[in-house]
């Protein structure tokens, strides 16, 4: 899921906050009280199917305790920080616990940390047993790009320990959401429930994994479980919000958000599901008003300027061009004194996409260019990714002003990008702003084959419907806009391409004011998949 | 106010459901010595052009169903040539001692299979390998490399 950049990572992460619990740049929900961790514990360690996990190896009691803490808080209660601070001490008690440093290399949010403990791990793996080894190939390789052995590793101990219910869980999770591998994780889930229909976590991301996965009408039955299974969480009313909004089904996304945040009332994810719900439902004011509640929850200062983008793109929803320009100006400049490369850039981005004029427009992402080449601390991954992001979004402002040249342009440094990077954003980014070039040559064909490598990104989704159309495949070509017509997610593409594809299939004027409630069904989660726990993103 | 939005059509959910990416790994047994192939020399023995592995020992295909979604590509993918055709040219009865082609219902049982037989190869999704088989490069490349040309979507 991505066209995307940092920025849209850290959306994501909002999105993915349904499965993981972390809100945007890594905060870790706070609402999850610790009587209900203990009730929830008491009932876990008391179920029967508990047995069998993968070994753990250390010669510290201390170490094992604190890890197997930290897994249940990371994985099972979705509580991260807590999680992360377990497993940290956990290597504290024993430094040479070669798993343990492999886990927070695989959890962590702190790209430093996790590269740190990734090659501690490397250097410890002796005191690891054969099938301690398998999984710490797994961890480590989905991070350092070793994913063919990683797989192969990961479906080792699947079979080996098909009860241990936290690697099952952890591993799908992985594959439904870094790796669009949906029916792979699914399946895994599936089997998991059937030996344990009371496990919450796998409930949450099997849901999850159907409505990503195309399935989204299995979503509401193990969400519905999911609260049953853990009444006095927020999350599952949370997660419940964010599969009912990608259905489209705005009433209950709002009533499960009020849910969770009646439960705790910090559960910033859901005050923020509730800001953009409205703005996806066309109510901009009342949109602005609930993300600056959001914005009002958190302390962490990317977050609140993720937040404060979000704001500035209600203006732009409700097409009022200059002051949604004049929002995200100030949104850049904030973000260039506090040294946020990503979040001003995006505020370029999102300028140069709304901008009616095509000049205008690539001036705009000039500047958002612009942005990457200044000194900032930004990881080489997180500088690539937006930059493509970029690219991308320049290519498709080429294709709709038809200009060729501006879009090889574009496609050039972005295929050097491509061929040395695996990251699943970057390849669809690349093939995005391909599929607009071979589009804008006449290459109709080639052009769709290209945009299909890329089928969650609505610009790409918007361009694949005019390749099928000129292709001669007019149905083909509905499909895709009515399949863009029904994304429904917070992304500045989103707000952009939707409402037009909406208007589209309606056969209404083409605007940007288009609400969501015009769109049909959207059959296929919105969001690309670009992070979890122990992803990318962290 | 959405009700309609509850209503998602089977029909839609299916073709939703098959707009995902895939990168399919080629796999043998891991006592067999060929570490990497072209495409087409994969070809070749697809359409049974190709006998044998350079130790002499004879190749047997181990594939999914061709009808099934995920084959039409690779068939068209590797055998150059139309999804029905590939299907006609992989189940032809006079093939059969050649290079002997068995269809089995799942990626699961592709890799037991190729895990079983020093002589086979197989082909499926790359998240369902495992440690019992060997993933070899088609052209330079293996699974998730950029540019790796069994990369279907």
């Amino acid at each position: 899921m991505k066209t995307t950049s940092s920025f849209e990572r850290a959306l994501l992460m909002i999105f993915m906050a349904g499965i993981s619990g972390v809100v945007a740049n890594g905060q870790t929900q706070k609402a999850s009280p610790v009587k209900h961790a203990s009730s929830y514990v008491a009932a876990r360690d008391a179920s029967p199917v508990k047995q069998d996990t993968i070994p753990v190896s250390t010669k510290s009691a201390e170490a094992r305790r604190k890890y197997e803490m930290g897994m249940l808080h990371y994985e099972d209660l979705l509580m991260i920080d807590e999680g992360l601070d377990f497993l940290r001490d956990a290597v504290k008690a024993d430094p040479h616990f070669a798993l343990g440093h492999a886990m927070l290399g695989f959890a962590t949010f702190d790209p430093m940390e996790a590269h740190r403990h990734r090659a501690l791990s490397k250097q410890l793996i002796a005191n690891a047993s054969p099938d301690e080894r398998l999984q710490i190939r797994w961890l480590n390789g989905t991070k350092d790009g070793q994913i063919v052995p990683a797989i192969a590793a990961m479906n080792d101990l699947l079979s080996k320990y098909p009860n241990d219910k936290q690697f099952a869980n952890t591993v799908a999770a992985w594959l439904c959401s870094n790796e669009q591998a949906y029916d792979r994780g699914a399946e895994i889930l599936e089997r998991l429930l059937a030996k344990d229909d009371t496990y919450g976590p796998a409930m949450n991301n099997l849901a999850y994994c159907y409505a990503l996965g195309g399935r989204a009408n299995l979503a509401p039955a193990w969400m519905e479980k999911y609260i049953a299974a853990m009444p006095d969480q927020p999350n599952p009313q949370d997660s419940y919000g964010e599969i009912s909004r990608m259905m489209g089904n705005f009433p209950a996304a709002l009533e499960h958000y009020q849910a969770a945040l009646k439960i705790s009332p910090s559960f910033t994810s859901s005050q923020v599901g509730i800001a953009t719900t409205y703005a996806l439902m066309g109510d901009e004011e009342r949109a602005r008003a609930e993300y600056l509640k959001a914005n009002e929850m958190t302390k962490d200062a990317p977050t609140i300027m993720n937040y404060r983008l979000l704001w500035a793109m209600t203006y732009f929803r409700e097409n009022q061009i200059g002051r949604g320009r004049k929002a995200h100006m100030e949104v850049a400049e904030a973000a260039h004194k506090a040294g946020f490369a990503v979040q001003e850039a995006e505020a370029h981005r999102a300028m140069g996409l709304f901008n009616p004029d095509a000049k205008g427009a690539l001036r705009d992402l000039d500047a958002a260019r612009a942005v990457l080449t200044e000194k900032h601390v930004l990881s080489s991954g997180d500088h690539d990714t937006e930059l493509a992001t970029i690219l991308q979004t320049r290519a498709y402002v080429a294709a709709i002003a038809g200009q060729n040249d501006v879009a090889k342009a574009a496609l050039a440094p972005l295929t050097a990008i491509a061929r040395t990077s695996r990251d699943n954003l970057i390849q669809q980014s690349y093939h995005s702003a391909n599929g607009a070039t071979l589009l804008l040559e006449g290459m109709y064909a080639d052009a769709v084959s290209e945009l299909q490598y890329d089928p969650r990104n609505p610009l790409s989704l918007q361009l694949l419907a005019e390749a099928e159309t000129k292709a001669g495949e007019p149905a083909a070509g509905r499909d895709a806009l009515s399949r863009l017509a029904g994304i429904n997610d917070e992304r500045v593409e989103t707000a952009y391409a939707a409402p037009r594809a909406r208007a589209k299939l309606s056969g209404a004027p083409s605007g940007s004011d288009q609400p969501a409630a015009q769109a049909k069904p959207a059959p296929v989660a919105s969001a690309r998949s670009t992070g979890f726990r122990g992803g990318p993103l962290q | 106010m959405r009700n309609r939005f509850l209503i998602i059509s089977s029909l839609l959910l299916t073709l939703a459901a098959g707009a995902f990416a895939t990168d399919f790994a080629v796999i043998v047994h891991p006592s067999n010595t060929v570490r990497a192939m072209t495409l087409a020399e994969l070809g070749k023995m697809f359409k049974g052009k190709s006998l044998t592995w350079p130790t002499g020992r004879n190749v047997t295909l181990i594939l999914r169903e061709p009808s099934q979604p995920a084959m039409k590509f690779v068939i068209e993918r590797v055998m150059g040539v139309g999804a029905e055709e590939g299907k006609n040219m992989l189940t032809d009865a006079t093939r059969k001692s050649a290079a002997p082609v068995v269809f089995v219902p799942s990626d699961a049982d592709v890799v037991k299979a190729v895990e079983a037989s020093p002589g086979a190869l197989g082909i499926v999704d790359v998240y369902n390998i495992n440690g019992g088989v060997k993933v070899i490069k088609i052209d330079e490349k293996q699974p998730f490399d950029p540019g790796y040309v069994l990369k279907g979507h």
